[in-house]
């Protein structure tokens, strides 16, 4: 009886001393980058980071503005608030915005469309398997189909009072415009807020909680959180208000009918 | 030698005194620009890489064979080619990415050594055993397959495939529905047709009428449906730079991935230079052009083997611009070095028009490229002997089952042992003369043919031979050590051979110890 519990005990020791399998850690981007020769899985996590960081010049073929990734998603995607890209495990997933239930290809893809507004790449482009390998690559640690901390823009608390355009624009004014400029037209390193050469009308930015809560939780870069919950959102309603590329889901033929029938 | 081949490798420029209508030359080489857009883009396609680097091609490709070469033979991005590209290197990384990318260019600077080789060992006479039958097997089989290429992007569907062509298509007519995009299949088709009914109108123009027919069709159908409706792909802006130098990643890992890659790197090699040497040999015999056959070889091998340090890939002298050249009356490279400026030009002011160029536009015209590759007249041609009717089919059904690596490989197999079995029949000629029994030998005298001799020889056992050597064209060891054996085994039977020959191949003979058994009468100089 002895030996049996003996035994037992044993067995719990062993139980409890077998390691969890160590994940192993993953090579910086810094060292991938150094790197002279890498597998298919990390020369594609490395493209991937260079079409976020500059998508202008890595992925040029399907971007109609001027903006890059990782003006959106700060420090190329892992600012915490800032539409982190760690989110490999929360897809496939189904979204009110397309009605359907999206690979992490397609959700690449309507990024092309609508914040970059440029042309939908199709689904086994190289760039678009890049960004997928580097999100997959971010995600590392995160638990699947959980939602990661930190994940998207925080959503602003209800202020009691609609946002105001006229005050966002005086705000714009005073903290935004020293960087955006006066005409929300950007500069070197700086994205365009509105115009030809930003994000069109169908967007996740140019939904007002949306912007409101990135504003909120990320500008003035490096001050952020330095605005009241009501400034960002007078400043998001102003942003919407501007001109700036029209709805790519919206058929031009159904718009022209429409002028005509008026 | 060292001054011959130096001789070869610096650009004669020759033409530059003949070329007294240079405007025609100007005029050739803006069509022909015009004509290598859409083929460079659909070509990078095939190859798996974005369509800047079938520009590259067009431009830097041409370019350097034009100015290193001797004719107006238009290179640049090849269907046969663009197609082994992709196979060879599909299996290294995922299609178009920055790995795959390096491997092709690797892949391109072997092709242009081997073609260098090529020059250097005078390698390039191989192809004057390649028949006429098999090269239009290889086009026909390379037609069909880019006829299958193309459907994946007329009708919409991802790329997929099957062990062979049929499986293929039973899949996409059996589901169909749940395959094919309606809206590309539309434009697919409109291109098509506008490229077939244009071809009334205008011969040399038609896949131009194509292209805008499919683009004016593509922009009705994103006029009335949007693009996340449609799904339809794009061709996408093309960064296009007027310099754009690269460095193949060249480091031990590169190359030891590589290694795979050295089959294909010859069999491109041979491709490339077997299209092209064709063409060429096609405008000497045409034309009054000054051509050097070897200086067109040294011209491709250098201009593929700079196209990866200028984004390019492989290309090789192209069938159908080099036509359309000829038909507008250029005679020197000068159009070929103004094509490669022009496309710089053109797409450097089309870039945002072609942006909105549906992909389904650009495999059409890739179809009609592809069917007419597959020529009926060439079947009835080659059904008259039959020995090339077996060639031909031999190599266009083994390109549709085995692919076009094994395909091309057998027509070489194919020719050259045809050929072989042509070169190695004696004619011989049995005439009863007052002194014995004489043997003309019409042919070349080696070992394959040694056979068919002896049974001759066995035929007249024991009587006095003479054998009339005149017209023979080569002689070689084992036929002297035969005539040796021969003439100790008549001897033993109380006859003599006797040999009427040449100085030179008395010279040979004496050399390789015939002994008294034989007779040699010299009749001549050889």
């Amino acid at each position: 009886m002895k030996i049996c519990q003996f035994l037992f005990y044993c067995f719990l020791l062993l139980l409890t001393q077998t390691p969890v399998h160590a994940q192993q850690a993953q090579p910086g981007i810094e060292q991938l980058l150094k790197e002279t020769f890498l597998d298919d899985y990390y020369s594609n996590v490395v493209y991937g980071y260079q079409i976020v960081t500059n998508t202008q010049q890595h992925a040029s073929r399907y971007v109609g503005n001027k903006l890059n990734c990782s003006n959106c998603h700060l420090q190329a995607g892992t600012q915490k608030e800032a539409l982190p890209l760690n989110v490999a495990g929360m897809y496939p997933k189904w979204r009110a915005k397309n009605g359907q239930r999206n690979g992490i290809g397609l959700r690449i893809r309507e990024c092309f469309l609508y914040s970059m507004d440029g042309i939908m790449p199709p689904e086994d482009a190289p760039e678009v398997l890049a960004v997928a390998a580097y999100l997959s690559y971010l995600s590392q640690g995160q638990v699947m189909g959980a939602e990661p901390e930190g994940r998207g823009v925080p959503t602003l608390p209800d202020t009691g009072y609609d946002p105001n355009p006229a005050n966002g624009r005086s705000v714009y004014q005073d903290n935004c415009a020293s960087c955006h400029g006066q005409q929300g037209e950007g500069a070197a390193g700086i994205p365009a807020v509105w115009g030809l050469d930003s994000y069109n009308k169908g967007a996740g930015m140019s939904r007002v909680d949306m912007a409101a809560g990135f504003i909120w939780a990320n500008m003035p870069l490096g001050k952020g959180k330095s605005l009241s919950h009501q400034q960002a959102l007078d400043v998001a309603a102003y942003l919407n208000l501007q001109i700036r590329p029209s709805d790519p889901r919206n058929s031009k033929f159904f718009k022209l009918l429409e002028h005509l029938i008026d | 030698m060292i001054a011959k081949l130096i001789k070869e490798a610096i650009p004669s420029f020759a033409w530059i005194n003949q070329s007294g209508k240079w405007r025609t030359e100007v005029f050739a080489g803006f069509v022909g620009a015009i004509l290598v857009i859409p083929q460079g883009i659909t070509y990078a396609y095939l190859a798996g890489l974005q369509p800047e680097h079938g520009l590259y091609c067009a431009i830097f490709v041409t370019l350097f064979s034009s100015l290193l070469g001797t004719s107006s033979m238009i290179s640049g991005p090849n269907t046969a080619v663009a197609i082994l590209i992709g196979i060879a290197v599909l299996p290294l990384a995922g299609r178009g990415s920055p790995m795959y990318i390096d491997f092709v260019f690797l892949l391109c600077m072997m092709v242009g050594l081997v073609q260098l080789l090529f020059w250097l060992s005078r390698g390039s006479r191989i192809f004057q055993y390649l028949s006429p039958a098999a090269i239009s097997g290889i086009s026909a089989g390379a037609g069909f397959l880019i006829l299958l290429a193309s459907l994946d992007s007329v009708l919409g569907l991802s790329t997929f495939n099957t062990t062979f062509f049929y499986e293929k298509l039973y899949v996409i007519f059996s589901d169909a529905p749940d395959l094919v995009n309606p809206y590309s299949m539309a434009i697919g088709i409109t291109t098509i047709a506008g490229g077939y009914i244009g071809r009334y109108f205008s011969q040399r123009y038609f896949i131009i009428i194509a292209i805008i027919t499919g683009y004016l069709c593509g922009l009705l159908v994103a006029f009335i449906w949007p693009q996340p409706v449609t799904e339809l792909e794009y061709l996408g802006r093309m960064p296009l730079q007027w310099l754009p130098f690269a460095i193949p990643a060249i480091n031990s890992d590169y190359l030891m991935s590589s290694i795979s890659l050295i089959p294909y790197a010859i069999i491109i090699a041979f491709v490339s230079l077997a299209q092209s040497l064709v063409i060429v040999r096609e405008l000497k015999m045409e034309t009054d052009q000054d051509i050097d056959l070897d200086k067109e070889v040294y011209a491709q091998g250098v201009a593929n083997f700079l196209a990866p340090f200028f984004s390019g890939f492989v290309g090789s002298g192209s069938f159908n611009r080099t036509r359309a050249n000829q038909s507008l009356g250029a005679t020197t490279p000068l159009s070929g070095i103004t094509s490669s400026g022009f496309v710089l030009l053109l797409i450097t002011f089309l870039g945002p028009v072609l942006t909105y160029m549906p992909m389904a536009a650009m495999a059409g015209t890739l179809f009609i490229l592809g069917a007419d590759m597959i020529q009926w007249g060439d079947i009835k041609h080659y059904a008259r002997v039959r020995s090339e009717l077996v060639i031909y089919l031999c190599t266009f059904f083994s390109i549709l089952f085995f692919g076009l690596t094994t395909g091309v490989l057998l027509a070489v197999f194919l020719s050259v042992s045809v050929f072989m079995g042509r070169i190695s029949q004696l004619e011989l000629k049995v005439v009863k003369t007052g002194s014995g029994t004489q043997l003309n030998v019409k042919g070349t005298l080696f070992f394959a043919t040694i056979a068919q001799l002896t049974e001759t020889f066995h035929g007249h056992l024991g009587e006095d031979l003479t054998l009339d050597l005149q017209y023979t064209t080569h002689l070689d060891q084992s036929a002297v050590d035969f005539f040796i054996r021969e003439a100790g085994n008549m001897a033993a039977h109380g006859a003599r051979l006797t040999l009427l020959i040449n100085d030179k191949q008395g010279e040979f003979l004496r050399q390789l110890g015939v002994n008294g058994d034989i007779k040699l009468i010299s009749v001549g100089t050889g």
